[in-house]
């Protein structure tokens, strides 16, 4: 449903977003994780067609990114979206209905079902006189005024209140669970976690990692080993009459099972703990920081200064270009 | 282009602001408008007379001069009482007829009404012999013909063959400057330049100056001018007429370069870009409501106004001229709110260009009846439409198509950054301009476009650089002509400089020359539609001359006239747009000491080329 080849937006000559490559499936919902200026909003608006990539393509329902047949597609929601705050939520979606030509009849029942959906009732209120979370949800229905194949929502709970902010990410996983494509954008990657099947991680304006979060546990998660030993080994720690050692390989549980049968005493448990997803990341961005400083990356201001501007990429980050675009 | 959909837009536009008006206000806003309405018309056609009954005039009514002070709104007519003059309640008292006594006040105010009366009585006396139709030789005696000559003759031959008779004295002095002073001969029977007594004489007077060249241009070629119509009265009906239409665009750019701001704002604009809609439907839809109202405004004025004048309906001329002047006010201020940050800076960009366009189209339209020069405003062919006169279609091609082409040329630059990377980008106003002007460029060939797209531009600019310079007597050529080669210049330039800024070309030396070059050609095949000046006699003007270089292939040889009319143009712009091209390619302040060295080749170029055709200026 959605093909990104290479895509590179530079300003100035400098690179926000650098060889990203990635496809997203139909009726995946595909989450796209980053720190701030990593470059995940950049990447969005290219699919959204409202930014021309410097270079690399983009196409999504089998156009090219900004086609109108494309948009006709398309739902997009902005991280940041101000409404004309002097319109009523009706006359804002009906104004978008008929730029999606939309019959009156098909757009009025959709955006009251849409509303019912959201629990929106104030319907003819100001948009300026409601709260930010409500603004929202207009937003959002906004974005489905047009019942869109696919869906582009960047950081679609920003700065609401929990209780919104879980609404809208229950409403954005009903969606998917309707079919519809759903690429997504967060801060909080427990929201990512709970509904992506798949997820890109940026940093620096490239994909440094990709996968399900199975994946993304195997190629950057540490799974650790809670031991539980009847006796004090080294390094453990005393908790209910037992003494636990965390360890993070295999070979180090032997280690600790042997040190326990030295002391007398045996395993009694082992217990793992698999990776969030924000550890996941926070390893992978550890990383991308730690190749910077150490000088295995290209810095920025080198990059800048390349002739082809492709200094930025890693070697990891091609060999997973080259999978993912088979 | 959708047309549903820009229909769409234009009807959401007019709708999304209306809850934002309370009634009061909106009422207040169209009972202005409406007092305006009926104002102006009724000002425009009785004019305001502010010094009505300013001097008390004693004069009976069997006296002679009776009628000159009833005749004159200046003056309050009471009873010939030489006891209230003593008093100071009458200025002037009048009494006989055979001889007529004419004694003021003892003050100032006295002295005053005196020399007002003055006048008056010679405006009456001119009245009455303008009235005697059938016999204009029993009326004028002495009458005054004004022929110009074409510059191809030498100016002191032409202006001392006015010797022969009264009525080529004037000859040299309309075209020719400073041969004109020499042209008469006291002896030879003509009236002398020098002289000044007389009404002729000082019209030959002023020949070689900035007032030789506004009497001069009032006159058609051998038509009979009554000697007062020389020295015209400030033309108040024109003011009103001229200011009449511009005040309403005044107000509506307000609220139009404010729509534009606020979609840029917060990022309001965006979930439109992303809607299947061009940004051409955004633009235009938001755009028409604004069009239609000022048209709607202004065809209003212009239809009360024909029917004041007239006692019938029409206008239709006067509509199509202001047309373009419509456009080029929305599309100013639409530039305006692309480049503004803030409203505060659409603020300042909108005076600007309130200053700015109200100048250019309303002080030449306030003297219409001076010649030429006025016509480079749509607002002239208003004023002379309803004022009675026919306006040729090249004369009203001349005021509204630089207009119209420059509106469309900054709606192009504008349209160029409605888009997302430039809508909501926080760049200072001169970087949004360099941004504009890189945005078509794409490839090499785009320069020389981009430089013919501008034409329009420099057109406008020095149309507007003759009509406020040409009064400034000698100094007004040459100055046209360092007006002529910065705004040539900074034109085949400045797109130039931003796009090796925004790297759409190599930093060398060699594609500093080749864009150079590219943008040299596309001007010089552009300044072939300034022809059209020469379609409406603009170059008769000394300083419209030297602005529109027209004079140099007037009665030349035709290899002097290839030579002349286009390998040397072409040479100089390819050579002086390379040269700031290859400073361009460098630098900021590379760009700028590239610029001036430009500009003064152009203004040697020009100082020679003028050399040749006027014989040194």
């Amino acid at each position: 449903m959605i093909e990104a080849r290479d895509l590179r937006k530079e300003y100035g000559g400098f690179a926000a977003v650098e060889g990203s490559t990635f496809s997203v499936e139909a009726g995946e919902v595909f989450g796209v994780v980053g720190p701030n200026g990593a470059g995940k909003t950049t990447t969005l608006k290219m699919l959204a067609g409202l930014l021309e990539p410097t270079s690399g393509t983009a196409t999504v329902a089998g156009y090219d990114a900004g086609e109108t047949a494309m948009r006709t597609r398309l739902g997009f929601l902005p991280e940041e979206s101000p409404l004309y705050e002097e319109m009523t939520p009706l006359s804002y979606l009906r104004f978008f209905a008929d730029l999606y030509d939309v019959s009156r009849d098909v757009a009025t029942e959709r955006i009251h079902g849409t509303l019912d959906e959201l629990d929106l009732d104030h319907r003819e209120r100001q948009l300026g006189d409601m709260s930010k979370g409500m603004k929202r949800k207009v937003a959002i229905a906004r974005s489905l005024v047009n019942d869109p194949d696919v869906l582009i929502y960047d950081e679609p709970a920003s700065g609401l209140d929990p209780l919104t902010t879980n609404y809208i990410i229950e409403f954005t996983e009903r969606l998917a669970q309707e079919g519809k494509t759903v690429v997504f954008s967060a801060h909080n990657l427990f929201h990512v976690e709970s509904i992506c099947d798949r997820v890109a991680i940026m940093n620096e304006g490239e994909i440094v990692a990709r996968g399900d979060l199975a994946q993304l546990q195997a190629e950057h998660g540490e799974t650790r080993y809670h031991v539980y030993t009847s006796v004090e080994v080294p390094g453990s720690v005393q908790e209910n009459g037992r003494h636990r050692r965390v360890v993070e390989s295999m070979d180090a549980v032997e280690t600790v099972r042997e040190a326990a049968e030295a002391a007398g005493g045996r395993v009694e448990d082992i217990r793992t703990e698999a990776s969030s997803l924000e550890d996941v990341f926070l390893n992978v961005a550890e990383d991308g920081a730690d190749a910077v400083e150490s000088g295995d990356r290209t810095g920025v201001g080198d990059r800048i200064a390349g002739p082809d501007g492709g200094g930025r990429r890693t070697d990891r980050v091609r060999s997973e270009s080259g999978s993912e675009g088979g | 282009m959708h047309p549903r959909k820009l229909l769409r837009i234009a009807r959401w536009e007019v709708t999304k602001n209306a809850g934002g008006v309370d009634r009061r206000t909106a009422a207040v806003a169209v009972g202005a408008l409406l007092l305006l309405g009926v104002l102006a018309p009724a000002i425009a056609g009785s004019g305001v007379a502010v010094d009505q009954g300013l001097y008390r005039v004693g004069v009976a009514a069997d006296n002679p001069y009776h009628p000159v002070a009833a005749g004159d709104d200046t003056f309050a007519v009471r009873d010939p009482d030489p006891e209230a003059l003593s008093q100071g309640d009458i200025d002037l008292l009048i009494t006989g007829s055979n001889p007529v006594t004419v004694r003021a006040a003892s003050d100032a105010k006295g002295r005053a009404a005196a020399a007002e009366f003055r006048s008056a009585v010679e405006s009456y006396n001119d009245a009455q012999l303008g009235r005697e139709g059938e016999n204009e030789t029993a009326a004028f005696p002495v009458s005054v013909t004004l022929e110009y000559e074409s510059r191809s003759d030498s100016g002191g031959a032409t202006a001392g063959g006015g010797g022969d008779s009264g009525g080529d004295t004037a000859a040299g002095g309309g075209a020719g400057g400073g041969g004109g002073g020499a042209g008469g001969d006291a002896d030879d029977g003509a009236v002398s330049p020098g002289s000044g007594g007389d009404s002729g004489g000082s019209a030959a007077a002023d020949a070689g100056g900035a007032g030789g060249v506004l009497g001069g241009l009032g006159s058609d070629s051998g038509s009979t001018t009554n000697p007062s119509d020389l020295a015209p009265p400030f033309p108040f009906e024109s003011l009103v007429l001229a200011f009449v239409f511009i005040v309403p665009l005044n107000f509506l750019i307000q609220a139009y370069g404010s729509t534009f701001l606020s979609e840029r704002l917060n990022r309001r604009g965006e979930l439109l870009l992303v809607s299947p809609v061009t940004r051409l439907d955004i633009i235009a839809g938001k755009t028409l409501p604004y069009f239609l109202g000022a048209m709607a405004l202004e065809a209003a004025i212009a239809v009360g106004l024909t029917y004041l004048a007239t006692g019938s309906l029409g206008g239709l001329v006067s509509v199509l001229a202001v047309t373009p002047l419509v456009l080029l006010f929305l599309a100013a201020t639409f530039l305006g709110a692309m480049f503004a940050r803030s409203f505060k800076e659409l603020t300042f960009l909108t005076v600007t260009i309130t200053v700015t366009l109200t100048s250019y189209a309303f002080v030449p339209a306030i003297f219409t009846n001076a010649g030429p020069v006025a016509l480079i405003s749509p607002l002239t062919v208003v004023v002379r439409t309803l004022q009675g006169q026919a306006v040729p279609l090249a004369d009203f091609a001349f005021s509204t198509l630089p207009p119209l082409l420059t509106a469309a040329v900054l709606f192009g630059l504008g349209a160029g950054l409605y888009r997302e990377e430039d809508l909501f980008a926080q760049r200072s106003v001169p970087l949004k301009l360099l941004d504009a002007l890189a945005g078509p460029v794409r490839k090499r060939w785009h320069v020389g476009a981009v430089t013919a797209l501008l034409i329009p531009f420099v057109f406008v600019l020095e149309l507007l650089a003759v009509a406020f310079l040409f009064a400034l007597g000698e100094l007004s050529i040459p100055l046209v002509l360092v007006a002529v080669a910065v705004i040539e210049e900074v034109a085949k330039s400045l797109h130039v400089y931003a796009s090796f800024e925004h790297s759409r070309f190599e930093r060398t030396v060699r594609t500093g020359l080749v864009v150079g070059a590219i943008s040299g050609v596309g001007f010089f095949l552009a300044e072939k539609l300034t022809a059209i000046a020469q379609a409406v006699g603009l170059d008769a003007v000394p300083t419209g001359e030297a602005a529109l270089q027209t004079g140099l292939i007037q009665g030349a040889n035709p290899l002097v006239l290839l030579v002349a009319s286009l390998v040397l143009p072409l040479l100089l712009h390819v050579v002086t747009a390379a040269i700031s091209a290859v400073g361009a390619s460098r630098t900021r302040r590379a760009y700028l000491a590239a610029l001036a060295v430009a500009i003064v080749v152009h203004l040697a170029y020009n100082l020679v080329v003028l050399g040749a055709v006027v014989g040194g200026v």
